[in-house]
Order: structure tokens, then C-alpha cells, then sequence
């Protein structure tokens, strides 16, 4: 669990994700703010943990929460229960 | 204007993108584009169609595809399968393949990056989309001259041939293309042509009981309930018949004289505010034009004028005019022409584009001449009149 909490990028990938559900790497390394092998680094613990997945068309890789992971669940439960306390 | 004293109950419903449920004079059209989609709806996989649309501006083109869009894809939600209807005008995309094949494609993935590929990798791409989605695409390529224009053959033809390099597998991709007439695919090759000139509909320009029947269905639709009168319908009718019989123009015109009655609380939208929203569209005629027409030609213009905007009329007889002009000539203290020179004017008028006039059809008393103003408002015309004889006065 720390893996995927201890990382401040992987965090805000996890939270670009859940706001357009599907994206491809340069779209998300230019979002994040870093270059794409770092932004594919992250985006692959994340796979390797169950909680995205990616589907590839042609060259194009496009990464998406996966839905049936109950760790993918607890995760955006985490940061929707964050952010509505905030705006409370 | 407060919502209360509109004249308009629903102004969505007069929107160039308001596609109605049902079409006035485009039921058998619709009833045939469904007919060539049948089995394609029956047995997706086994057969992908192609159809042309054509007619002018205003026949009712892409109302008709988006019609049946919406009916084919629902029709196929019934039947379990995943049918989409993507509506592409293809002049909005610069007649770009690339362009349009990424708008296809977004209906899938809202996120799709839009650069970095060729428009046949994008299209593999859209393929392996629908295979994996088991989903099935009538595309309608609007405007498709632009596309012809941009592109040339080849990319028609890789649209067209597209299962030919996947034997065996499912049909995925049906084509709709919308166009004003054949001339914008003579440059295809005559192959590429073949394969698309099998299914053509045609789209005749609507008469104008047809545009009354369109404009009445919208008037009740978008208008409160005797905020049109029938005069109103039928002068834009006629406006949109003079149009080419385009209905759109019909519509567009329907919604500014609302408007233009809301903007002065006349609570109806008299004929007046369609000559009005018409003049707003179309160059009324010049002033230099009104200043070199004659006294008596000015004076006979300045009744008619009085006239229409008196009566909120369409149409007015020579005779009516006639007895206008009489009562002018004696607030001018001159002397009214005959009946004869009357005609002239008339003429005049008719050849400046001010008027159009008509012969009414035989009765018991012979024929008579009627006059119409359907291009510029009573009102302004009347103003210019008046200030064109006082300036004289002076």
C-alpha cells in the first residue's frame, strides 16, 4: 500500500484518471508535469497493483481505472471522501 | 421581453440542430433509407451499407439522416445490438479523413490523442475499436463534396473498400453521404463511384403547400398557440419558396420575425415582422434607388406602402392600391395617373425587386393583379417615402 500512497505523481495520475476515466501516456505526462518514460514508470506500478489498466490501438496506449478492482473502490472512495471534506 | 408576453413557448424547436420527430413530406424517403438498412439491422455482421443523399439547400438532407439515425440506432438497441449513428459534416473538418476518422473515433474514446498518425493507422485503429466494442457504425459523411474535394478518390475508397482487406470478418462500417447532386463525386475514379452510386435518394425541393405544412409543424411546436397567424406562415412559405424552396431558410426566418416581435411586444408576429426579418437577411433595396423613382412613382409606392402596413395583408390588389393612391395624390394636391400608368409603375417596382406582383386566378369578375411585399418592411419603406417627398416639399 505504500507503493501506491507514498507517491505524489502516481496520487495525481490516480486523481486525472477518475476526473476523464481514459487517457494516453503523453496526455497524462504532460498533465502530471513530467517526461513520458517517468509517467509510463508510474503508470506501470499502478497496473502491476490491479488498479489501472491499458488498452493498446495501434501505438496509441490508452490507460483506464479498472473498474472491477476493489482496490480501484477504495481509492477513489479515498480521494472523493478527501475532496468533499475539503469543500465542506 | 418578460417570458410571459413571448411569443415563443419553445425557440429550441426553430434551431438549425432541432431535429423533429416526425418530417412533413420526408416520410417515404425515411421509410426507404430504413428499407436499404434493413438487413444490415437484421444480420449486422454479414452486410455494411452505403447510400447517397442528395438534393439542394434546404431539402431537408441532413434532418432526414439524423431522423433515421436516431430511429436505426434505438431500432438496434431493441435487437441487442450496438449500433451507433455518427453524424459528421465534413466541411467542419476541413474534408480532413484524418479529422473525421478522430471524431469517429472519440464517440468511442472521448480522450483519443489527436495527433501523431496517418489517416489509414487511424482507421485501422477505428476498426480494432469496433471489433473489441462489438459495435457497428453508420457514418454519415455530410457535405461530402469537401471531402471528395480535400482527399480525392483515395480516401473514399478506403472508407468503401474497407473490408475487402478483412476477409471473413464482421461488416462494421455503413456509409451515409450527403451531398447537393452527383457533379461532387465526378471526380472519383469510376470504380470508387460505382460502389456508392447504388443507393441514391434524392431529395426533391419542397412546393409551398409543402414548406406551409414544415412551418406550420414547427409554428406549433415553438410558438405560443395563435401567436402565428396564417398570413405570417404564408408569406415566409413564400419567401422560402423564393429561396429555392429551402426550409431552413423558412424556419430561420420563423424564429427572427419572433424575435422581432417579442423586441417590439407586438405579442403576434405579424407579416410585418417576417418582411422585417427578411430584410435583415436579404439587401433591401437601396435608398439611391427610391430617390430616382418619379413623384407619382413615389407617391403610388408610398399607398402600397400605407397599405401593407395598415392592414397586415400579404397580398393587396391593383384596385385596392389604386384607391390608396387616389387618397395620397389629394394629401399631395396632385393629380392621380391612370390606370394605365399605374401599371407601368408597377412594373418598375417589380423589376427593382420591391414588389413581386401576381395575376389572381379567373372569377366571375375577371382576373386582377395582385402586389406582395415580401422583402422590406411596410414600415421602413413608408418612413423613406415620406422623408424622400417631404425633402421635396421643402
Amino acid at each position: 500500500v505504500e507503493d501506491v500512497f507514498s507517491s505524489r505523481l502516481r496520487m495525481r495520475i490516480l486523481r486525472i484518471l477518475i476526473q476523464v476515466s481514459e487517457l494516453n501516456v503523453s496526455e497524462i505526462a504532460r498533465r502530471v508535469g513530467v517526461n513520458y518514460e517517468s509517467a509510463i514508470k508510474h503508470l506501470r506500478i499502478l497496473e502491476d497493483e490491479g488498479i489501472i489498466q491499458h488498452k493498446m490501438f495501434g501505438r496509441i496506449r490508452l490507460y483506464r481505472l479498472d473498474e472491477h478492482s476493489p482496490k480501484t473502490r477504495a481509492v477513489q472512495n479515498l480521494i472523493d471522501t478527501w475532496e468533499h471534506a475539503d469543500k465542506q | 421581453v418578460t417570458q410571459g408576453h413571448s411569443v415563443f413557448r419553445d425557440e429550441a424547436k426553430l434551431d438549425i440542430n432541432y431535429v423533429p420527430y416526425k418530417l412533413p413530406h420526408r416520410d417515404k424517403e425515411l421509410s426507404l433509407l430504413m428499407e436499404f438498412f434493413i438487413f444490415t439491422l437484421q444480420y449486422p455482421e454479414k452486410m455494411a451499407q452505403r447510400v447517397m443523399i442528395t438534393g439542394d439547400v434546404g431539402t431537408g438532407k441532413t434532418v432526414l439522416s439524423q431522423r433515421f439515425g436516431t430511429d436505426v440506432a434505438r431500432e438496434a438497441g431493441k435487437r441487442g445490438t450496438n449500433l451507433r449513428y455518427v453524424h459528421v459534416n465534413c466541411r467542419e473538418y476541413r474534408g480532413s479523413l484524418l479529422l473525421i476518422l478522430h471524431h469517429a473515433i472519440s464517440v468511442f474514446h472521448p480522450n483519443f490523442p489527436g495527433r501523431g498518425y496517418s489517416a489509414e493507422e487511424l482507421l485501422r485503429t477505428f476498426v480494432q475499436i469496433l471489433d473489441q466494442e462489438n459495435a457497428f457504425v453508420i457514418l454519415t459523411l455530410d457535405e461530402f463534396d469537401s471531402l471528395v474535394e480535400k482527399e480525392g478518390s483515395e480516401a473514399v475508397y478506403k472508407l468503401t473498400r474497407l473490408q475487402e482487406t478483412r476477409q471473413n470478418k464482421p461488416q462494421r462500417l455503413s456509409l451515409i453521404c450527403i451531398l447537393r447532386n452527383l457533379n461532387g463525386i465526378q471526380q472519383l475514379d469510376p470504380s470508387t463511384r460505382s460502389t456508392l452510386q447504388s443507393n441514391i435518394i434524392s431529395l426533391e425541393k419542397y412546393s409551398k403547400q409543402q414548406l406551409i405544412d414544415i412551418l406550420d409543424d414547427r409554428v406549433s411546436m415553438a410558438f405560443r398557440s395563435s401567436a402565428v397567424p396564417e398570413e405570417t406562415v404564408g408569406l415566409v412559405a413564400e419567401l422560402a419558396l423564393a429561396e429555392n424552396g429551402n426550409a431552413r431558410f423558412g424556419i430561420e426566418l420563423l424564429w427572427r420575425a419572433g424575435k422581432y416581435a417579442d423586441a417590439e411586444g407586438l405579442g403576434t408576429v405579424a407579416p410585418e415582422c417576417a418582411r422585417r426579418a427578411v430584410s435583415s437577411i436579404i439587401p433591401a433595396v437601396r435608398k439611391g434607388e427610391l430617390a430616382s423613382f418619379s413623384l407619382h412613382e413615389k407617391l403610388f409606392l408610398l399607398s402600397i406602402a400605407r397599405l401593407f402596413n395598415k392592414s397586415q395583408k400579404v397580398r393587396i390588389s391593383l384596385s385596392e392600391a389604386e384607391q390608396a393612391y387616389a387618397v395620397v395624390c389629394e394629401e399631395f394636391t396632385t393629380k392621380p395617373h391612370s390606370h394605365t400608368q399605374l401599371w407601368t409603375y408597377l412594373q418598375t417596382f417589380s423589376v427593382a425587386g420591391i414588389i413581386e406582383k401576381e395575376v389572381s386566378a379567373t372569377d366571375s369578375r375577371g382576373r386582377s393583379t395582385l402586389i406582395c411585399l415580401p422583402r422590406i418592411p411596410a414600415r421602413e419603406l413608408e418612413k423613406e417615402l415620406s422623408g424622400l417627398l417631404e425633402q421635396r416639399e421643402v
